[in-house]
């Protein structure tokens, strides 16, 4: 008799514990899809790829399996969410227009943190929508052409010295120099060299020239847009591009390149660091519309990862606004 | 060594043990500066993983995280940080409290998150010292004072 | 005095359901802690098995279950249980069956431990392999997990093929330290009258009868003079017909002063178990990031330049400077005794030194993470469940400002018990002088160990 109730405890708390274990997980399965986040390293999303139909509500158990990842999706209002190791953040995302959304991680976990990339492909009757050229491309430019400015400035070009100059400009040369479509299309030592061989603008000096530059440059964005761009440029760039924005970031000296021969990138020589953005040559013969195709592109085989299915516009031509003003002194 | 004998100099090691163990000791005031400390943290350890400060002192320590997000926490003051690579936080406070206080991190980073530990050390460690002689006062008590036990059993 | 003068305390050891309920508790546990192992997050901190096994049950077993109740942890490890069950061919035991009923044939080959065996050199072994790879398998579930497993397959094998728990008294790693510490312990079990037991021909409870099993420990409980080897299951209390079977309460460390049965097995753990509190203390508690790393990277270099160091100074290091020291004290003291017997003789001083290194080592981080105990009962998979409410409190140091004095009290508590054991070993046979001048260089060697390890934890 107590054998009997010796076994029946024994099983009754074992079996049945692990019973009520197993289906307790099974029932968490259910039209739920468990997401890890995993650094890339060590597989990255897991699932990568998810499909779901528009209107569907997609509900997702997000998990980290090492460190502090976070999750959000590209050209998008969605917060991003943070997802902590070992902990289970419950998510449910529904998609009204069909088509192919990135899911990307926001919190940098390790030197390959941006390649952390899954894709949601939501099916349905997709409505056409025309696919607008980036300008790089429109005007034909070679965004990875080395380059380097034949002049630049001997001080910090000033925005408020360039206010004051660019206020005595004629006014016809005034619009043409500061139009949304010159700015973008040209470099800034191109514009300073379009000044420099206008007749009308003779009187001005070098430096008073560079200073209008520098106004062209504030004017043609806002200080909402710098604002957002600095918290973007926090977040996204400055781990590899440094703090101070001269490339010496954390991960500068980590992006192996995925292609070329595999001997180089053993031996690391192939190591691209990230692009100084305080250094006046290359920044000032880079115009906004390279520097927009850089970021939507990406640097092809380098570190520099893509953030066209990221970013959207607006925030992609804030972040150009905002790596000039590595180079020039805001107004205050 | 009679009895008596051993009574007074298991009295007096006792009073001088207590003494170590309890004893205030005036410390060395120094003028309160301002110390800046920038530690890069990497799964598992902070460099600089010793901080030395003076009490009263002004201490603002910049964390800037090399590889994954992380975390600091000083133990006794109950202060926590945490910075994401490219973004380095920084901490400012007043080192009030004297003694070792241990740095730990915060936020989970990997495998061995829970020893990525470091050391804040505000003026001079007086537990350790007092915990040495301790040790050399209980020497003294087994060498010297201690009736041995043959001796007893006679 | 004799606990089971207590009249519950003596009916709740002698009856089998209440040891039985928690051996299938600590089962369930150890289960689970091998399900969420393999199955649930492989995030440490937030893993049952993790949080199980290397802090609320380390912590149990260093602070309370060792220093308390010497093999206490033994009579309720529910390692042995299902090896047992099948071994005995049932669960509850004899009281289990019909009276009148004959022991149920042993469903094992039951075979005698091989005699070169018959010591703790494996139980060294054991633990050193486990410690080699500590690091790794205290920060992986995945890892723990394959451990557990591991000893429940080897005492599962051990009690089908061999008589009596031949896992924990001969295999088993944790078994070899808290065999050495139980000699310390404030309890002992013990007979009351070996007169009554002279004229006990039948010797039941190393044999067994209807009402027990003979001692699984392999112990003579009449002959038993220390605690290294009584696993304190109580079925000599079942079996001994007499009532000659007593728990009794005594001063602490009363074995270390027993001269027989002083063995280099014992002696050589009591360096393993000093040597392993001191890198673990400079491992995992230290600020060395490489150090760190060297240990948890199995395979590479750094971990193998890590393993040899290792292994170097617990084998071969702090053995050989101990011997130095008998050796200036044997010559200080003109003693007459090979120094072989002086070194396992007097490493016996090194019992407390050892149990109150680990006590200390272990209140460093057990207090400091204990908070994620409560998790871990919430959430033992990190599937995002809530059992009781509290998976989501952030992690809470607890104690952590008390943490330091407590080390400092049981590092100079445990310097001087070591330094007197010392004294004492050394007086069993030389006069008051020359003792003092055997025993001083130990106490040396006790005393630099003491201010290492203090400067470790503390500084």
């Amino acid at each position: 008799m107590n054998e009997k109730l010796a076994r029946i405890f024994v099983i009754v708390l074992l079996l049945g514990g692990s019973i009520a274990i197993g289906i307790s997980w099974w029932s968490d399965q259910v039209d739920v899809i468990t997401l890890h986040a995993r650094m890339p390293e060590e597989g990255g999303w897991t699932p990568a790829d998810l499909t779901i139909e528009a209107g569907q509500p997609l509900h997702l158990h997000l998990t980290s399996d090492d460190v502090i990842h976070s999750f959000a999706i590209g050209q998008s209002d969605q917060p991003a969410v943070d997802i902590k190791p070992g902990e289970m953040t419950k998510l449910t995302l529904t998609f009204d227009q069909p088509g192919t959304y990135t899911f990307y991680c926001t919190r940098w976990c390790g030197a390959n943190h941006w390649r952390m990339r899954g894709t949601i492909i939501v099916t349905g009757e997709e409505v056409e929508q025309a696919d607008e050229s980036p300008l790089y491309l429109e005007l034909g430019l070679d965004i990875d052409a080395v380059h380097e400015a034949q002049v630049v400035p001997d001080e910090k070009p000033s925005v408020q010295r360039g206010k004051e100059t660019f206020a005595q400009f004629p006014i016809l040369n005034a619009q043409t120099y500061q139009s949304l479509d010159y700015y973008r299309s040209h470099s800034p030592e191109q514009v300073w060299q379009e000044m420099r061989g206008d007749e009308m603008l003779t009187s001005h000096t070098d430096q008073q020239l560079w200073d209008a530059v520098a106004f062209i440059w504030q004017s043609n964005t806002t200080p909402e847009a710098l604002l957002e761009a600095e918290e973007l440029y926090a977040e996204n760039c400055a781990a590899c591009h440094g703090v101070s924005g001269a490339g010496d970031g954390v991960f500068s000296g980590e992006q192996v390149p995925v292609t070329g021969e595999s001997h180089d990138s053993q031996t690391g020589h192939e190591i691209v660091h990230a692009t100084d953005f305080t250094d006046p040559y290359h920044i000032l013969s880079t115009s906004p519309a390279a520097s927009q195709g850089k970021l939507i592109r990406g640097g092809m085989g380098t570190g520099m990862p893509m953030w066209g299915v990221i970013s959207t516009e607006e925030q992609t031509w804030s972040l150009v606004s905002y790596l000039y003003s590595f180079q020039f002194e805001e107004a205050q | 060594m009679n009895k008596k004998r051993r009574v007074v100099q298991w009295s007096v090691l006792g009073i001088a043990a207590l003494m170590v163990a309890f004893a205030p000791i005036p410390s060395v005031s120094t003028t309160p500066t301002e110390r800046f400390f920038h530690v890069d943290a990497e799964s598992f350890a902070y460099s600089p993983a010793i901080l030395t400060v003076n009490p009263g002192d002004q201490v603002t320590i910049e964390l800037a995280s090399t590889d994954v997000v992380h975390g600091l926490y000083v133990g006794g003051y109950d202060l926590s940080i945490t910075a994401d690579p490219g973004q380095p936080t920084t901490l400012t406070f007043i080192a009030d409290k004297s003694g070792t206080f241990r740095l730990r991190c915060s936020v989970s980073c990997g495998a061995l998150h829970p020893f990525m530990l470091g050391k804040l050390q505000v003026g001079t460690n007086l537990l350790f010292l007092r915990g040495i002689g301790l040790t050399f006062a209980a020497l003294l008590g087994v060498l010297f004072i201690r009736k041995p036990l043959a001796e007893s059993e006679n | 005095m004799n606990l089971l003068h207590i009249p519950l305390i003596k009916a709740l050891l002698k009856n089998r359901w209440p040891q039985f309920t928690i051996i299938v508790i600590a089962l369930a546990g150890f289960i689970l802690a091998i399900l969420s192992g393999f199955f649930g997050t492989p995030v440490g901190s937030r893993n049952f098995g993790i949080i199980f096994v290397w802090i609320a049950w380390w912590a149990i077993l260093m602070l309370v279950a060792v220093p308390f109740f010497g093999r206490g942890w033994c009579g309720i490890c529910p390692i042995p249980a299902p090896g047992e069950w099948i071994q005995r061919g049932a669960m509850l035991g004899p009281r289990g069956q019909a009276k009148g009923a004959t022991l149920s044939k042993s469903k094992g080959l039951g075979r005698r431990w091989p005699k070169r065996f018959r010591n703790i050199w494996l139980q060294n072994g054991s633990f050193l392999l486990v410690a080699l790879f500590s690091t790794v398998i205290l920060t992986q579930p995945r890892v723990t997990a394959i451990v557990l497993v591991a000893f429940l397959f080897v005492a599962v094998g051990a009690s089908l093929i061999f008589e009596r728990r031949a896992f924990c008294r001969y295999l088993c790693p944790v078994g070899g330290f808290i065999g050495l510490y139980s000699q310390l312990a404030p309890v002992e079990v013990r007979v009351v009258d070996t007169a009554v037991c002279k004229s006990h021909t039948e010797k039941t409870c190393y044999t067994g009868n209807d009402d027990g099993y003979g001692c699984p420990w392999d112990v003579f409980p009449p002959g038993m003079v220390k605690n290294t080897y009584c696993g304190t299951c109580m079925e000599c209390l079942r079996t001994c017909p007499h009532d000659n079977i007593a728990i009794n309460i005594r001063a602490i460390g009363t074995d270390l002063s027993v001269e027989r049965n002083r063995k280099l097995d014992e002696a050589y753990k009591a360096f393993i178990m000093l040597g392993a509190a001191a890198v673990y203390s400079a491992v995992l508690l230290g600020p060395w990031g490489t150090l760190k790393l060297a240990a948890y990277s199995v395979g590479t270099l750094p971990w193998m330049a890590y393993a040899t160091s290792f292994l170097t100074l617990i084998l071969l290091a702090l053995p050989g400077i101990f011997w130095l020291m008998v050796w200036f004290g044997k010559r200080l003291s003109d003693a007459s005794q090979p120094t072989k017997k002086l070194f396992i003789s007097q490493a016996y001083a090194l019992i407390p030194l050892g149990l109150t290194a680990w006590i200390a080592f272990s209140l460093s981080f057990v207090f400091a993470n204990f908070s994620y105990v409560l998790v871990a009962l919430s959430d033992p998979f990190g599937w995002g469940w809530d059992l009781i409410g509290t998976a989501g409190i952030g992690w809470t140091p607890w104690l952590t400002n008390l943490t330091p004095f407590l080390q400092v009290g049981v590092l100079v508590g445990g310097f001087i018990w070591a330094a007197i054991t010392s004294s004492k070993i050394a007086s069993e046979k030389l006069d008051a002088a020359r003792a003092a001048r055997l025993s001083t260089p130990v106490i040396g060697f006790c005393l630099v160990f003491t201010l290492t390890l203090m400067g470790l934890l503390i500084a």
